[in-house]
This record gives C-alpha cells, structure tokens and sequence, in this order.
C-alpha cells in the first residue's frame, strides 16, 4: 500500500476499492466468528479445517474464507454463517465442516445442522430471521461479520473511512462538533456525559493549551461485559476513524488507547489497524496532505478495575499509581501531563463514523429523544441465548431479556438483572416494563454502566450477589478515599455475616446507612457507584435479607452456610437425603429407612408422589448434569421395609392427665400433626368429613401413583393408641369450634385441605355432564363410580387435571381425553413426567386454548366453545400472558367435561366460628406458627396455602404439632431459626473402578403402556438394587463438607482417619 | 476575588482557594485529618465533606480540595453533612480507635460508640506521612503500596529506605501513628525516633548510628546520667 497524499486521491482509491468488491465474482463465502469468545469455544480448530479443506481440494477460487472478530452470538460459539444467504450452523462439529463446504458449493442447506429455535424447534434459514438477531438494531456491531479485523480493505469495503470526505475537505471542526451535539450521542462509557459538549469543550481548552490528547477509554473491567473488547478485536478500524475525527474536531494531536493487557487479540488487532493506516497516510504527520496531524498509540494497562475512572487513567498512563484525584479541575482542563484531555468510551468512538457518514439527522432517528442511538449491552447469566446485543436506546428491557435472549433456561423464573457493573443495581422482573435508557435506569437505582446485563433466576441469591460485588469492589477500590476503602470491607464484612446466618436486622439499617455515607462521601464514581449493588438489592429485595437474618433461610438455596447439603434445605421436612443416599451406597437399608422415616410420618407416599423439591436444588443438576434421582431411590428403600416395623418413635400409651388435642381433616396435616402429638403426650381427635382417612393422598391421588395398600398400611402405621378417629364428621354440620372446646379439647388444628374445584365462571358451567374435577376424581376413588363417558375434555394444566385426564382415559365408557390449557406446555404446573405418562397413555393436550362457553342441549352438555390464544407480553409472574386470538373461536363436540382449574377450601363455616378467612376462602394463619385468629385454633395446609404438595402439607402437621405443644406448655410459639447443616459424617463408598462422572441419570422402571392403560396398577415400579447403588454412588456429597468440618469440632483426629 | 456564600454568609477570597480555606476564614468549623498547611491537599479522609448545589444536584465535596467558584452556595454543617461526616467518623474509630485525634474528633460529633466489629488498626492512610516526606522533606522514602484493602504505607519492599534520613516527619504528622514505631525491627525502621523513649535503642547495636530527632532525647539523657 503507498501512502495517499491528499483527500481527493483518498476518495477515488476508496471508490476503487468499492467498485473492485461489488464487481468481484461472487462466491460463497464461510464467516467465522473468531473473537476471543469464538476461539475459547473452538473456532480456531474449525478454522483449520475449513482451510485444509479448501487447500486439499483446491478450493480457492471457488470458495472463500472470512475470519472476523466477534458477531455476538456467543451461546452458538463456534458458528459459521453462509454467504449468499446467510445461513447460521450454529456449535459446530468439526466432522460437518465438509458437508457444510459441499452444501455451500452447490448452493444449498444442511437443514440438520441449521439453527433452531429452542422449545419450539422452529428452523431459521437466514441468520436475520433468528429471535437474536431480529429484534436489534446492529449499526456498530453488525459490521463485524463483514470486516476481517486485521484487512483495512475489508473496513473501506464495508464504507469505511467515508466520514473522510466530509471532515477533511477542508476540515471543519465547527461542523463536526455540531453534528455530533445535534445527533444527541451520549457517553456510551456508562455516565451518559453528551459527547458533542465534551468536544466543544476540549476545543475551547486546547485553544489555550500547546496540545490537547484525546483517550480512547477501553479500560473494560466490569465482570460479564466485553462489548469494547468485542469492538476492539472485530472492527479496529471503526475506532480509529472515530478517534481521527475526534482529533481533527478538538484539534488534538496525540491519541491514546488504553486498553487492559488482558486483551491481547485487541491489542494485536489495534495495532495492526495502526500500522496500516500509517500506511495509508490516514495518520501520522500532515494526513492526506491536509496539514493535520494526529496519531495513535496503545497504553496497556496492568488491570485494575479503577483505572477505567478518568482521573485514575490519566495517572496510569502518566506512569503514576492509577488512583483518581478530587475533581474539579476536570481532565478536560487539565488532564494528562496537565493539558487539556478528553476521554471517549469505545462504543461512543465507534458511533462517530456513524454519526459523520449518515449524518446526525439519520443517527437520531433510532432510539428515543434525549436517548438516542443504540447500545451494545453484553447479556449473560442465567438465560438462554448469552451474547452481545445491540438495541436501540429506549427498549423495553423484557424485550432484551425475552425475546432476544429467550427468556430464563429451563423451566425457571428470572428473577431480576443486573445492569452496570459492579458499581450498577438490579431490577427486579416486574419492573421489566422499563425503557432502557440513562435516566429511567437512574431512576430505577442503577446505571446504564458500560452495558453489562447480567439475568439472574430464582437460584440467584440477591444477598450473594451484593456480597460477590462488594468482594470484587474492595479488592478493586484503590483505597486513597477512607469511605470507599474501608467502607466497601464493611459492607461485605455485614453481608458475609448475613450470609452466613450472623446477621441482625440492626446491622441491616446499619448496612444501609453506610451504603448511603460511602455514596455521598466517596471520591469517584467507583466509591459513589459501590453502594449500589447494596442499595438497590435493598430495595427490591429486602425480604430475602429479613429471610437469612430471621429464619436462616437462604431462599435460593445459595449461601453455603445457611444451606448446607442443597437437598436438605429445599426438603420442607428437612429430609437428610444426602444421609439416606449415602447409606444406599453403603448398602446400609436398614439405616436410610431410618433417616427417611423419623422427619416424615408418609415415607412410602413420598417416594411416590412428592414433588421432590431437593431433585429441583441438586447440586448435580444445577451444576450442569442432571440431578440425583432423589425420589426413586427413596422408593428403593421404602419398597423394602415395612411402615409398622418402624417402632423406634412410637409412643406408650397418654398419661390420665394428658391433654386433648381435636383435629379436623385425616389428610396427610391432620394424620401427621396427629402422630407427633401423639408421640408428645397428647390424647388426639380426629375428625374426618369423608368416611375414609387419607384427604387428598386418597380422594385426589389415584392408585395407579400411590397404590391403596400401600397408604391404608401408612396410615394405619401412624393411628396407634393415642389417636381417635371419626369418619363421616364435617365441622359445621357435626361440630363447631365452641363445641370441640366445650368438650374438653384445648387446641383445635384445622386441616381440612382444599376440596372444592372453583369455578371457570362461564355459561352453562352447571349443564349436566360438567364435572368438578375433585367430584369426578373422589368419585372414583372413593366410590368407584365411574363419571367419564364418550369424548372427554379436561380444563386445566395442573397435576389435578392430569390427574383427572389420566383417570378418566381408564374408564371404561370412556373414547378420548383431551386436556386444555390456555399457555404452552412449558408452562403447564403439572410435574413433567406426569405430563409425559399422560401423552404416552394417549391422552390428547390442547395448548393456548380457553374454554369461553359451555353449549348445553336440555341441560345436557354437548360441545364447548373455545378460543385459541398467542403468547402476549410478559406478565407479572415472569410468562407470557395468553392473548385471545380474534376469529379463532372453535367448538369441540364433548360428552365430559373436567374443570380442573384449581381447587379452594370450603371454609364458609369458619367466619361464624370467629376463625378469619381471606378473600381465596383460605384460612387465615401464621405462616410461621400456624396460629389462626381464634386463640387455641391452628390451621395448616391446603386450608391455609390453597391447593399445594404432600410435603408441605406433611411439613405444616409436623410443625404446627410442635407449635400446638409450645401453646399448651404456655411457651413462645416464636422461637429463633436454627441452621440445619449435616453433621453426620458417612465415608463415602471408595469404589474399585473409576467413577463415571458423567453417568446418565437412572430412569425409573415403568409398567408399558399398553399394560397399564386399562388398569389402576401401580405404573411406576422400583429400582433395582445394581440401579439404586449406581444412582447413589453418583451424589456428589455436599454434605461431606459440612460432617467433615461438625466431626473434626467434636472429635478432632478420630473422624478424619475414617474419612479419607 | 471570588464571592461565594457559606453558610448564607458572603465571603469573597482570592481565586484558586479553596472552600475550606474561605470558610476558615469566615471561621465555621471543618473537621480534618488528611489536611494539612503546608502539603498538598489530598482530599482522602472525606471529613471535610460540605454540601454544594441545590435540590437534585446537591452533592457533598470535600473542601480541601474544592476551588472557590464564583456564586457558589456552600454549606457546611447540613443534616446531610452531619450525617455523612458522623458515618465517616464511626468508621474511623471502628479502625483506629486508639488514636487520640480521633476519639477528639468523635467525642466532637457526640459519637459515644460505633457498630461496625472492632479493628485495631494503627493507620488510617490519610497519606500526610507520605506528602510530608515528599514535599517538605524532599526524601519521597514512603509511599503507597497495593490496592484497596491491600493498601498500606512503606518502603519500597520494606526495605530500610537509604532515602530516609530518620527525621521524624512522618510521626509528627501522623494523627494515629504507631505505623512506624517499628524498634524491635530496626531493618524495617523508618525513623527510629520512637525507639528514643526506652532504652533499647541505645543497648541495640543497629540503632548505634540511627540520627535521633528527639531533643533532649529522654533515653540519652539517662545514658548519661
């Protein structure tokens, strides 16, 4: 390349280069992501493939290769996109690089290897038509796929270097500055500082000064965000161009880049750029024969976060400590070396092209007034498409976070994200309605930052979070300012305390009063902005602080300390699953039945139908694998033991003087709060409505999931002497409250459950052949009748309708079920392999469709009339509402009709017995103590929680059991949380060959369905003892930490010999 | 000259002062410890923190370094000021509580007692040992090292600084020094005054040629005797 001598001789050689591109022959052409994300990922080795490909089959005038910097994508890392076409194979396997060529050549698709949408499978051919990349608006970034990083031509191909014939001929840079003030661009470096008033600025200070600098700011330090290495590394040249005419605009002379040594392929890529624009003449002395001169050097910083703030830059590149100083004077006085300095943000740099080239009346038509132009935010954390996005400014943020990210991983909630850094805030999901822009974002208590989004789900404790931030922040505060050094250690000293279950609520106040001095008192924008993460977690979700410091509890199951094994915490019943897996392995079953048995009163119904909340928390699962099979092997060990064998916690029969304690409903509350006042010394009552006990285990559950021996044997296990029961007694018809006293009882426990279907309020509802689903389901299971006939729909997604769905497709008048649910089916509450064993048995689900009329013909159903739905927006519980479709209304011929909606407690007796009830017909009560508003009456279960699992019935029994004996010792009902951690120590099982750390989940043994679909047999069956061992030997033992730490506390030396 | 308000008081001052100096020489009060006559202003103790601006633009600044600017509206013991400045001082005496300027300071702001778990720390890097040594003493022997909770002051690899002439500065400026009270580690020593005070340094043979700033020195004078 020879060096161009004047503007005009610039203009017909990029004019060349134009012509030469468009008229060039075209061929397809392979894109590779090659940034450093795409290089960690693999491109490097696909990379070589395609080249030996295209050297041993003599492929190079018929094929062309095009490596660029990062094009965003990065969950697909490694891709190639086809060009004509734009075709996007997404994680590519080196072994299909060769068909993906061939296609290529010819001109077509590998379908197979092409993207696909999540969940739905949908095939996007062309890489604009993907949910990704659809939404944004890739001004900057978009320019990456086309430009080779370290190739100028591709730059001036791509339009680069345009801006020049308006700046350089003559140079004006009167105009450039109000252009760039009139297109509105502000700092994209996070503070949001209009960057045209900086310039004029710097202009009017270096008109006093003998050299004014200019300082491309790529000090990007923020965990998650990497949009200007991005820039950097993809499209060099964009910055310089900006950089020049930045210069040419405030007459600086000299430019800095100061970029972090950790970015080494920016680095090389930078000066690359460099080095072929001094070829070019575009920089260096008298560019273009213009008689301006300017050039570019790269600072490498050494990486401390705070040198990204101007001042503290300044001084790392006058080879000072990199500490800020008190402004003013502000660097645009007086900054390095003591003359006037402006500092530009990557991202702003790289807009300038823009701004110049298309002009500022084209610049601000994207984004809002005040906030124009877009922004590159680097989305990461828990979602499912992670990468860098480009949008304009003033997006909604569930737009970003749904539609381009695709929403949370799995079946999970988001939670909240995180914007700005270290030194930005979070946002809860239901303000996700927000604009995305300076000042709502401000507004909201966080910053816009240098455009990290960091999506966080329920697993994301929020506490964590402000203690990981406050960790980074005091390692990376530069410590001049006492407030922000010793401020941001007191801050994470409060938050690991509460962390760790230490915490006190007067340290909460006090946390949040020190986060407002640090603010207000800091130096810079590091020890200003350090509070944040504090501020705003403190604000949004302060019940998740009071929960650690109250209840030790770590909602999202992450602080260690509180948590301890993940699957005992998530159990309501404080199972030690950890304990009985271990003793599976060890081959000890005798010893797991124990463990299972003594917190739970209904081991056998669990392994059946608990919801298994430890299996959701398991750290194998949310590791990245799959999570322990928890519930079958709970299954394994209650297949082999007998519930009445288990003696060990029975009671002798009550003293004379014992107390009397009524219970109302003999469901899985009242059974269990039953057996542990039993065991307390309390001659119990209970009264059951139905003329069976069993509540829901029994009316709602059919046997084929939880065969009818195997619960009348745990009921029976649990009615020993201490505990009367009478069936066919409702309360309001039999007894009152008034009555249960006047007999002598001192404490009443409502445990009624939730056995009255609501309503769907639509015509017709009471037309003869429309069931309730609890009617049809008690129906059959408790007498055998059998309401199903002929065509069968099921309203509903829960577990009651599948149940219902799953019953009535065993009936014998029975043709078809069908199930409608108004969202999609990853929506649906039903647990998944109920959903799947419903499918399989040939039950029919229909999505997005809600029943609006019920026809009936002589008071008899006949048909019901249904509309399809869309998914919508975002509602308040993080889905997409269902949007009635207009003119979609259908009518589908019934015989049957299940609603199965949901269910609520008949409690309509209870207000005139002085018990409060709530608008959802649910009793009022004490969450932590069950206690109700009448004195002596306690409440618990699906009366209190509305329709809800086994275990948290269980779990309400047992606890209101012990709340009953504190009320009748005359004792504090509230008592202080405790922490539970493991403190057994069993050695783990050492066995002989290598363990297979990847080893597939078991799968449990299930009857087929043509077996089973005519029978209410048990469908599940048990593991084999080979399985169960396997299963076991897969835990990863979280418990080990803690037994180990608890053993070597009490018995240092004995334990540890043993353990390892 | 420059007018400015402080305080609803007028007060004009020659440019380039800063907000602390005019409001002495109004004489409101202004706590200080980083700040001293003579050195450059650092602004890193946050004590002197006064509100400017009004409504949403209100901010606190320190006013050691803050320039007098035409019109300004300064004030110097707001809620938000107090507020700010008592938080500051809890801090201080949570970190360094045997400093008797501190606790001076404190008693001053009615702080009885502060909440944060007890440090002992013996400095609070206010960094006026540092300016000292290199602007009045011109030996730049102590400096910074590390960052954030890292930060500590010393010589380059605490090594004896042959820069340092032993006299004294740092400890008389200190306002909670003990730092550099280091006699039974003579190689790390910066001035070796303190060692003055009992009888070691005379007995040990490492101090034999440290220069001592303390006169009379109490430990020499009983040698002699």
């Amino acid at each position: 390349m020879n060096k161009i001598t004047s503007v005009e001789a610039f203009g017909e050689f990029r004019r060349r280069v134009l012509t030469d591109a468009s008229t060039e022959a075209a061929k397809p052409c392979l894109v590779i992501c090659a940034g450093t994300g795409g290089q960690a990922s693999g491109s490097n080795d696909v990379m070589r493939i395609i080249k030996r490909q295209i050297v041993d089959r003599n492929l190079q005038e018929k094929i062309s290769l095009r490596v660029t910097g990062c094009q965003g994508f990065c969950e697909m890392d490694p891709f190639i996109v086809v060009e004509p076409g734009n075709h996007l194979y997404p994680k590519i396997n080196m072994k299909d690089v060769a068909r993906i060529i061939d296609s290529a050549l010819a001109g077509e698709v590998v379908e197979e290897l092409l993207y696909r949408e999540k969940n739905i499978c949908k095939i996007h051919y062309s890489q604009e038509e993907i949910p990704f990349f659809k939404k944004q608006t890739r001004t900057i970034l978009g320019k990456n796929k086309k430009i080779d990083p370290i190739r100028i031509m591709d730059y001036i191909e791509a339009g680069g270097y345009a801006s020049f014939d308006k700046i350089m001929s003559p140079p004006d840079p009167d105009w450039i500055i109000e252009e760039v003030v009139n297109s509105g661009l502000r700092g994209r470096g996070g503070a949001g500082f209009p960057t045209g008033t900086k310039w004029a600025l710097a202009r009017k200070a270096g008109k006093k000064s003998t050299q004014t600098y200019l300082i491309c700011n790529a000090d990007e330090g923020d965990p998650g965000a990497y949009m200007d290495r991005s820039l950097l590394e993809g499209n060099p040249h964009a910055i310089i161009e900006g950089m020049i005419i930045a210069a040419v605009a405030m007459g600086a002379k000299k430019g800095f880049v100061y970029v972090r040594s950790e970015y080494p392929l920016a680095i090389k890529h930078v000066l690359i750029a460099i080095r072929q624009a001094h070829q070019l003449g575009l920089l260096g002395e008298n560019i273009l024969g213009t008689g301006l001169d300017f050039d570019i050097d790269i600072f490498r910083g050494a990486g401390a976060f705070v040198c990204g703030e101007e001042t503290a830059l300044i001084r790392s590149i006058e080879g000072r400590t990199g500490e800020p100083r008190q402004r003013p004077p502000y660097p645009i006085e007086k900054g390095l070396w003591g003359k006037p300095t402006c500092i530009n943000n990557v991202e702003t740099l790289a807009n300038i092209p823009v701004i110049i080239t298309k002009g500022s009346e084209e610049f601000k038509k994207v984004g809002i007034p005040g906030n124009t132009g877009t922004k590159i935010f680097s989305l990461v954390g828990k979602i499912t498409n992670t990468g860098l996005v480009e949008v304009p400014l003033g997006m909604k943020i569930k737009e970003v976070v749904y539609d381009i990210g695709g929403g949370p991983i799995g079946k999970t909630k988001i939670k909240a994200i995180q914007t700005g850094g270290p030194s930005g805030g979070c946002i809860p999901a239901r303000l996700f309605d927000l604009s995305i822009d300076y000042d709502s974002l401000a507004k909201a208590g966080t910053i816009m930052g240098s455009g990290g989004m960091i999506v966080m789900d329920e697993n994301t404790c929020m506490v964590d979070i402000a203690k990981y931030f406050m960790k980074f922040l005091k390692a990376e505060s530069c410590g001049k300012c006492f407030p922000c050094r010793k401020g941001t250690q007191r801050m994470y000293e409060i938050l690991d305390d509460i962390t760790k279950g230490k915490g006190t609520l007067e340290q909460l106040d006090l946390l949040e009063e020190l986060a407002l001095a640090v603010r207000d008192t800091s130096m810079c924008g590091l020890g200003q902005g350090a509070p944040n993460p504090v501020l705003s977690t403190l604000r949004y979700f302060r019940e998740e602080y009071v929960e650690h410091i109250q209840n030790k509890r770590c909602p999202a199951g992450v602080c260690k300390d509180l948590v301890g094994a993940p699957c005992q915490d998530a159990c309501p019943l404080g199972t030690e699953a950890w304990r009985y897996i271990a003793h599976i392995q060890r081959g000890e079953y005798e010893e797991a039945y124990r463990v299972i048995r003594e917190p739970n009163p209904f081991p056998s119904v669990c392994a059946r139908v608990c919801s298994h909340p430890c299996e959701q928390r398991c750290r194998a699962g949310t590791s990245g694998g799959e999570a322990i099979a928890i519930r079958s092997l709970k299954r394994f060990i209650t297949d082999r033991a007998d519930p009445v064998q288990y003696q060990a916690l029975h009671a002798v029969p009550t003293s004379p003087e014992a107390k009397k304690v009524a219970i109302v409903g003999a469901g899985p509350a009242g059974l269990t709060a039953a057996h542990y006042l039993s065991q307390k010394d309390y001659r119990v009552e209970i009264y059951e409505a139905d003329d069976r006990p069993g509540g829901m285990l029994l009316s709602g559950i059919p046997a084929y999931r939880l065969p009818r021996d195997v619960l009348q044997k745990e009921i029976d296990s649990l009615l020993d002497g201490n505990i009367s029961l009478k069936c066919n007694t409702e309360l309001g018809r039999d007894l009152s409250i008034d009555s249960l006293f006047d007999d002598g009882f001192e404490a009443v426990y409502l445990a009624m459950g939730a056995h009255k279907s609501r309503k769907m309020s639509i015509e017709n509802e009471e037309a003869q052949g429309v069931i309730p689903g609890i009617k049809f389901l008690k129906a059959f299971n408790l007498g055998g009748v059998e309401l199903g006939r002929g065509q069968v729909g099921v309203v509903g997604g829960g577990n009651s309708a599948l149940d219902a769905a799953r019953v009535a497709i065993r009936q014998r008048d029975v043709e078809s079920v069908t199930v409608y649910y108004r969202r999609t089916r990853q929506e649906m509450p039903a647990y998944e392999e109920e959903i799947e064993a419903a499918l399989e048995e040939g039950v029919k689900i229909e999505t997005l469709t809600t029943p609006t009329r019920i026809i009936a013909e002589d008071g008899r159903l006949v048909s019901m009339e249904c509309v399809r739905n869309q998914l919508g927006e975002i509602d308040g519980s993080g889905r997409r509402r269902p949007v009635p479709v207009a003119g979609s209304e259908l009518t589908i011929a019934l015989d049957t009709l299940i609603v199965a909606i949901s269910e609520e407690p008949d409690t309509a007796a209870l207000s005139a017995m002085g018990v409060k009830v709530n608008k959802g017909s649910r009793v009022e009560a004490d969450l932590m103590t069950g206690s109700t508003s009448r004195l002596g009456v306690f409440a618990g279960g699906d009366v209190v929680t509305g329709p809800n699992t086994v275990v948290e019935a269980i779990a309400a029994g047992k606890k209101t059991a012990l709340m009953i004996d504190r009320y009748l010792r005359g004792g504090e009902l509230h008592q202080p949380a405790e922490i539970h951690l493991p403190e057994v120590l069993l050695a783990p099982v050492e066995s002989g060959a290598d363990q297979d750390a990847g080893a597939a989940r078991v799968r449990q043994p299930s009857m087929a369905v043509t077996a089973r679909k005519h029978n209410f047999d048990e469908v599940e069956n048990s593991l084999s003892a080979e399985d169960a061992s396997r299963e076991a030997g897969r835990c990863l033992r979280c418990d080990l930490e803690f037994a180990r730490a608890h053993a070597d506390l009490t018995c240092p030396g004995c334990a540890s010999g043993d353990a390892s | 000259m420059i007018r400015l308000e402080i305080n609803g008081l007028p007060v004009s001052v020659e440019e380039g002062s800063t907000i602390l100096e005019a409001a002495k020489f109004l004489g409101f009060p202004i706590p200080t410890l980083c700040h001293m006559e003579g050195l450059s202003p650092y602004g890193a103790c946050r004590l002197c923190v006064v509100e400017i601006g009004e409504g949403d633009r209100a901010k606190l600044v320190s006013s050691c370094t803050y320039p007098a600017e035409e019109g300004l509206k300064v004030r110097t013991a707001s809620s938000r000021v107090l507020r700010a400045r008592r938080m500051v001082l809890e801090l201080l005496l949570a970190t360094c509580p045997q400093s008797k300027v501190i606790q001076d300071l404190a008693a001053q702001h009615a702080i009885r007692q502060q909440r944060f778990k007890q440090e002992h720390e013996d400095c609070i890097q206010c960094g006026l040992c540092v300016r000292m040594c290199e602007e009045q003493m011109m030996a730049k022997a102590i400096g910074f090292r590390g960052r954030g909770e890292d930060r500590s002051i010393g010589t380059p690899f605490d090594i004896k600084s042959d820069e340092c002439r032993t006299c004294g500065g740092c400890m008389y400026v200190c306002p909670a020094c003990q730092l550099r009270c280091t006699y039974n580690e003579p190689d790390k020593a910066i001035c070796g005054g303190c060692a003055n005070i009992a009888v070691p340094c005379v007995e040990k043979d490492p101090f034999d040629d440290m220069m001592c700033f303390m006169d009379p020195c109490v430990a020499c004078e009983i040698q002699k005797d």
